[in-house]
């Protein structure tokens, strides 16, 4: 709950070099590094609708635009719009008497019909005009764009400008190279023209696209224009007709301007997204399928892999003082974790990996050489975030027992402590370190402190095959302390 | 089903049209009329709990995040695809600042890795959704009023016109008009202005404007009869010089494009992404990967005539 609603203390520098409380970070069991949203790549996994948890295949999502056909949105606030039923009287046939035709009273059956309205602002579907449906869900109306016709004319105009413009490229290209070779060209053996490759190939006929760039009429310009309504001065505002900026642009198509010509908005579908990391293209999060779950099928957050670190209280911040600062660390994992604070500038530089010598890879590395896609590395943050103060990090390894569930409920602290460890319970720690400020500080400013981790992990990736890995790694992570202010005095 | 898949595959992925304006962002696909969304050109960022304007920066790195923020919102509230390995079509204007043009580059090759990028001029492809062969482009932006000549697909770029007279303009003096009226700073929210605005506001007459003879700054923004008294103020101003004597063009006429007036260089994108026009313009990732520069039309690079004895030293 603390992440959810209080501001971040306590955040972790990701591997690209963004600050991140835990809750946001993922940590990618095949690189062993902290990934974050912003340097990871985000893929749509399924098309839904938020309002009836139905899912929805891509392409039919493509196909319908994004929309959902039984649910609808209200063009005036944007509320969910829900169907209401009514009892109608079918219209009776009248007759007139005087004709002399028997008056025949239909004996029909009332007839259940339909209609949108919202809860919210009490918009209805019969406001706009819109006939009542006599099925439940969908059948509304649907409205085409007023200029899809012209713009399909463009359309087509500039594919066969195009195509022009690219058959004279060709042309031009064989007269360039106008000797023919000793070759015999698909065309001369068969007997294949020019038109009838062009068939083959899918492409319309020269004469077709020759003839939409005929028939295309350009615009034309007209020397009047609409002129301002006469009525515009004397006639009373009426505020409730004229739609607001976001009531028009929810349609883009028609942005009406006149309360009168709101239509329901058909419910835009909502994505679950899957997460990968860039490095080496595994998932890192991927949802389960079924819209109505909020579980995931694969889930590597930070929140179940790194230490988590909570400050529990600190001391005010002097310029040139010591202050005391109580820090929790937990261990998410099943494994016991070998723990040990360091100052950041002590984190080893990452080692380079000896590459396996094999033709395969050599080959591969020299195909990379060749892309060169050195200037296609995402951006990273390379300097440190400013800190005021240190941690003076015992020198001490700490071990943290597993994660355990059952642990919960014997509440008996375990009563090893020490000048550092406060307390201990289960796959907690309470630890007390010290902070020292600099002398410099200014007053009033953020007091923060940066402290580096070093953890024992380790990976219960199914190694590949016969493939020895390491199954224990020795990780680090710095995290940015927030300790307020610091005070003037 | 699976044979629309496999077409599906086969097919190229449809491209998107990106355009990121001041206020309002246009953004959709290829191929279709209207775009998909027009939303705030603004993001929530929750470190400070607040919205955020994209177009809100002071350093490249700060614009940076807020494109990517934006990207993203894009991507995966509205248009719901994956911007990996597809194209886009960016609509920009010419008067576009070479940082934003440049992150936003960065941005969408190496965050996003979509594999190409159409980069396209507004007032060309306002005239594009026309297909009339000689237009004056008069767009009026949220900052700026931008005036191009395109004739034949070209921009007259010694002809460019630009005044700071778009609908912050408006805003700007609405927002005067009310506090004046109501004797102190009343710090009115941006949206409640933009509302006022946008029910109220209207482009007066000539014949009435005279009357006023006070010396307010023209009334721009896509408001109820802005054309006419365009028409009517055009045609007022060729016969006063010195316009009478230098210019000899009398006839006004004014187009009307097939898009709302908000959504047309969108529109332009739309169209020119949609046929293979685009696809032999696109700067593609492997080519910006090897050369991380962009096409600009003040960059003597680019703006060089191959006649030019200095185009020789260019190593181009």
């Amino acid at each position: 709950m603390a992440y959810l609603t209080q501001p971040d203390y306590v955040k972790y520098i990701c591997s690209c070099g963004q600050l991140k409380p835990i809750t946001s970070l993922y940590f990618c069991r095949h690189c062993l590094k902290i990934r974050c949203g912003f340097c990871i790549c985000h893929e749509v996994d399924s098309h839904y609708c938020a309002n009836c948890l139905e899912n929805m295949p891509s392409s039919e999502a493509r196909l319908k635009k994004n929309r959902c056909s039984s649910c609808f949105d209200c063009p005036s606030c944007f509320h969910t719009l829900s169907t209401r039923a009514t009892m109608a009287q079918p219209r009776q046939v009248v007759q007139d008497p005087a004709a002399g035709g028997d008056t025949k009273v239909e004996s029909k059956q009332p007839k259940k019909m339909y209609y949108l309205s919202c809860f919210n602002c009490r918009w209805t579907s019969r406001d706009v005009g819109i006939p009542d449906q006599p099925v439940a869900s969908g059948g509304w109306p649907e409205r085409t764009n007023p200029h899809a016709a012209r713009v399909n004319q463009l359309l087509e105009y500039y594919k066969a400008i195009a195509l022009q413009e690219k058959q004279e490229k060709i042309e031009r290209e064989r007269k360039k190279f106008n000797i023919r070779g000793k070759y015999i060209t698909l065309t001369d053996k068969t007997g294949l023209t020019g038109a009838m490759a062009r068939n083959i190939a899918g492409l319309p006929s020269s004469e077709s696209s020759s003839s939409a760039i005929a028939s295309f009429v350009p615009s034309q310009a007209k020397e009047e224009v609409e002129e301002l309504p006469e009525d515009i001065f004397t006639k009373e505002v009426n505020l409730n007709q004229i739609t607001s900026m976001p009531q028009r642009l929810a349609s883009p198509e028609w942005q009406p301007s006149s309360v009168s010509r709101l239509h329901p908005l058909a419910k835009l579908l909502s994505v679950k997204r899957s997460q990968r990391c860039r490095a080496c293209d595994h998932n890192l999060t991927k949802p389960e399928y079924n819209p109505g779950s909020i579980k995931f099928k694969i889930e590597l957050l930070a929140y179940y892999h790194v230490p988590e670190v909570k400050i529990i209280s600190h001391e005010p911040v002097k310029p040139g003082g010591k202050s005391a600062l109580l820090l929790k660390l937990t261990n998410p994992t099943g494994h016991e974790m070998q723990l040990r604070l360091l100052q950041p500038e002590d984190i080893p530089p990452p080692e380079e990996k000896e590459e396996p010598k094999s033709i395969e890879k050599s080959l591969e590395r020299s195909l990379n050489l060749e892309k060169d896609t050195s200037s296609l590395k995402p951006m990273e943050v390379v300097c440190p975030p400013a800190a005021t103060s240190r941690v003076r990090a015992p020198d001490a390894t700490l071990t943290l027992a597993q994660r355990d569930d059952a642990a919960e409920y014997d509440d008996d602290a375990q009563h090893d402590t020490n000048d550092i460890i406060m307390w201990r319970k289960s796959n907690k720690l309470a630890l007390r370190l010290e902070v020292e400020t600099a002398e410099g500080a200014a007053g009033g400013a953020a007091a923060a402190a940066l402290v580096a981790l070093q953890y024992s992990y380790r990976n219960t990736v199914p190694p590949a095959a016969a493939a020895a890995q390491p199954r224990d790694h020795t990780l680090y992570t710095t995290v940015l302390l927030d300790l307020g202010t610091v005070s003037s005095n | 089903m699976a044979l629309y898949e496999g077409i599906a595959l086969i097919q190229e992925k449809q491209a998107v049209v990106l355009d990121l304006g001041t206020d309002y962002t246009k953004f959709g696909f290829t191929g279709e009329a209207a775009p998909r969304c027009i939303v705030r050109s603004e993001f929530w960022c929750p470190a400070t709990r607040r919205y955020r304007r994209l177009h809100d920066y002071r350093s490249a790195a700060e614009l940076y995040d807020n494109l990517v923020h934006m990207l993203h919102q894009l991507y995966f509230r509205h248009v719901l695809v994956n911007p990996k390995e597809r194209k886009v079509v960016v609509v920009e204007s010419l008067l576009t600042p070479t940082l934003f043009r440049e992150t936003l580059a960065k941005v969408l090759f190496i965050h996003y890795e979509v594999s190409g990028v159409v980069w396209a001029d507004s007032p060309r492809l306002c005239a594009l959704t026309l297909g009339a062969p000689a237009v004056l482009v008069v767009s009026i932006g949220a900052k700026d009023v931008e005036v191009a000549a395109v004739v034949h697909s070209c921009v007259v770029l010694h002809a460019l016109q630009s005044q700071p007279l778009g609908a912050r303009a408006v805003h700007a003096e609405l927002a005067r008009l009310l506090d004046e009226h109501n004797g102190g700073p009343l710090h009115l929210d941006d949206q409640v202005i933009e509302d006022i605005k946008v029910k109220t506001c209207f482009v007066t007459s000539r014949a009435r404007a005279a009357q006023w003879s006070s010396g307010r700054p023209p009334q721009p923004a896509a408001l109820p009869g802005l054309r006419a008294r365009l028409a009517a103020e055009l045609r007022h101003l060729v016969t006063q010089p010195p316009y009478c004597d230098t210019l000899h063009v009398r006839e006004f006429k004014f187009h009307d494009a097939p898009a709302a007036p908000n959504a047309c260089a969108w529109l332009g994108g739309a169209v020119l992404g949609a046929g293979e026009a685009g696809a032999g313009r696109v700067l593609a990732r492997d080519q910006y990967a090897r050369e991380p520069r962009l096409r600009d039309w003040v960059c003597l690079l680019d703006n060089t005539p191959p006649a030019h004895p200095h185009r020789a030293y260019l190593d181009i």
